[in-house]
């Protein structure tokens, strides 16, 4: 039997009827079209489907759609405002941060929900911050400099 | 991955959770973060016809200090939550840090103490700090509640003393008496989303910062079928002044506690050399905190 939820998504608002074994992931992906989360272990092992819910970071793949009534769900599609990237995404394409991106949007979740607890983060901070996402192609190095190259961008700019 | 069909229980107050228990009882699983039953149900270990969220069922998230003699840490406490309380980081350290190490950021905001200890892993990272701070699990069913010490709850690879038709609602912990330090150690072959090779949890408490170990526990997991404590190397340790060639012979006497066994993440031989050298370091920084504790 579906239920209906109500939820926040990029900052809309979203009314419809879900079977409860649906995932959030599936929900977003297969029935929103919001493909930038990505499907890939299924098991919570690899991070790539991360999403922030209620500002944090959880593996959506491992979330009943059911389970966000009346939440907030912000995924990578909702990061950039009026065609501008955040500036994380924008970090992440200077300093080279990108190769495959299959693990790009839940590695700039993670790094965002990190950036609005903790605005000036140690190196180990984020460390700890994205070592639940997986990236395969080798990149954290400069993963990890796109981050704090963001977080000066953002703390320099709330300043002036 | 697809999960397999279910009928979805939210119930919004703890009697309609039991009532509902009571009548789906085995057929019935319960919900909180999700973290492990979405992945049994997904590789169709589990196949419940009824999932009921507790997520709606008010106060199960919370940490209730009881004076200065326990903290009661309500069972859908996140691990986030855990790892994120001064409370417990100043006091009860071996669960804040054991609760550090669980999974990974996304995993740890999901993920509950109730679901960790329910599962009865014998790899899981919250009962050996549970048993070191002698918690006494409370399961609360539609015909009554009983509160069982968590060092008697385990009863093999995820079974327990508790019956279908039970919800455990919260753990109490022990507040440690004066000049006690603890630790947990998780080994594994990597910091992050990793299962334990071993952990151990320890706390040790001194008659005073030079005196004599007034009381010690030690437990430990993946090492049995169920996580251990290991009680003669306790009674050895008592009365004793602390030393690294005592922690040693803990350690030696520990060993012989476990029966490790031999799987993909390690053998049994390295887990027993393991098991020995933890029990000793994790002993060894329970020391220096006890040394160092305030009041």
């Amino acid at each position: 039997m579906k239920t209906i939820i109500r939820l926040t998504i990029n900052g809309e608002s979203y009314e419809t009827a879900v079977d409860p074994n649906r995932t959030l992931l599936q929900f977003l992906r297969e029935d929103l079209g919001l493909t930038g989360a990505k499907h890939g272990c299924g098991l919570g092992d690899c991070g790539a489907c991360t999403v922030l819910l209620n500002g944090k970071p959880v593996n959506s793949c491992l979330v009943l759609a059911v389970q966000t009534n009346e939440g907030e769900v912000l995924t990578i599609e909702g990061l950039a405002e009026n065609g501008k990237l955040h500036p994380l995404q924008q970090s992440f394409v200077d300093k080279g941060a990108i190769q495959c991106g299959f693990c790009t949007p839940g590695m700039i979740l993670s790094a965002k929900a990190l950036l609005d607890l903790n605005p000036k983060p140690s190196e180990q901070d984020i460390r700890t911050a994205i070592s639940g996402n997986l990236c395969r192609c080798t990149g954290y190095q400069k993963i990890v400099e796109a981050v704090q190259d963001a977080a000066e961008t953002i703390t320099s700019t709330e300043v002036s | 991955m697809l999960l397999p069909t279910f009928q979805y229980h939210e119930p919004s107050t703890l009697e309609e959770t039991l009532h509902l228990l009571s009548e789906h009882g085995g057929n019935a699983r319960v919900l909180a973060g999700g973290t492990d039953l979405l992945v049994r149900m997904k590789l169709k270990i589990d196949k419940p016809s009824h999932v009921i969220s507790i997520s709606k069922v008010p106060g199960m998230d919370s940490i209730i200090p009881r004076e200065n003699h326990s903290v009661t840490v309500g069972a859908g406490c996140t691990a986030a939550t855990l790892a994120a309380s001064e409370k417990l980081m100043d006091r009860f350290l071996p669960l804040a840090s054991a609760a550090s190490r669980l999974g990974a950021p996304m995993i740890r905001n999901r993920a509950t103490i109730g679901g960790n200890i329910m599962n009865a892993r014998p790899a899981a990272d919250l009962p050996p700090a549970c048993m070191v701070l002698n918690a006494t699990a409370k399961l609360k069913s539609s015909a009554g509640e009983r509160e069982v010490p968590i060092n008697e709850f385990f009863k093999g690879p995820g079974e327990s003393i508790a019956e279908s038709n039970e919800l455990l609602v919260s753990l109490n912990m022990e507040t440690p008496p004066p000049w006690s330090g603890g630790s947990y150690i998780k080994l594994g072959s990597r910091k992050t989303l990793e299962i334990s090779m071993v952990n151990v949890a320890t706390l040790l408490t001194l008659a005073a910062a030079d005196g004599p170990i007034v009381d010690v526990r030690i437990a430990l997991g993946a090492v049995a079928a169920t996580p251990v404590r290991a009680y003669a190397a306790e009674e050895m340790l008592i009365g004793q002044f602390p030393s690294e060639a005592i922690f040693h012979e803990a350690g030696q006497i520990g060993v012989g506690l476990c029966s490790p066994i031999t799987d993909h993440r390690g053998t049994m031989e390295y887990r027993c050399m393991m098991i020995e050298v933890l029990i000793k370091r994790s002993l060894g920084q329970a020391f220096e905190r006890a040394q160092s504790w305030k009041p």
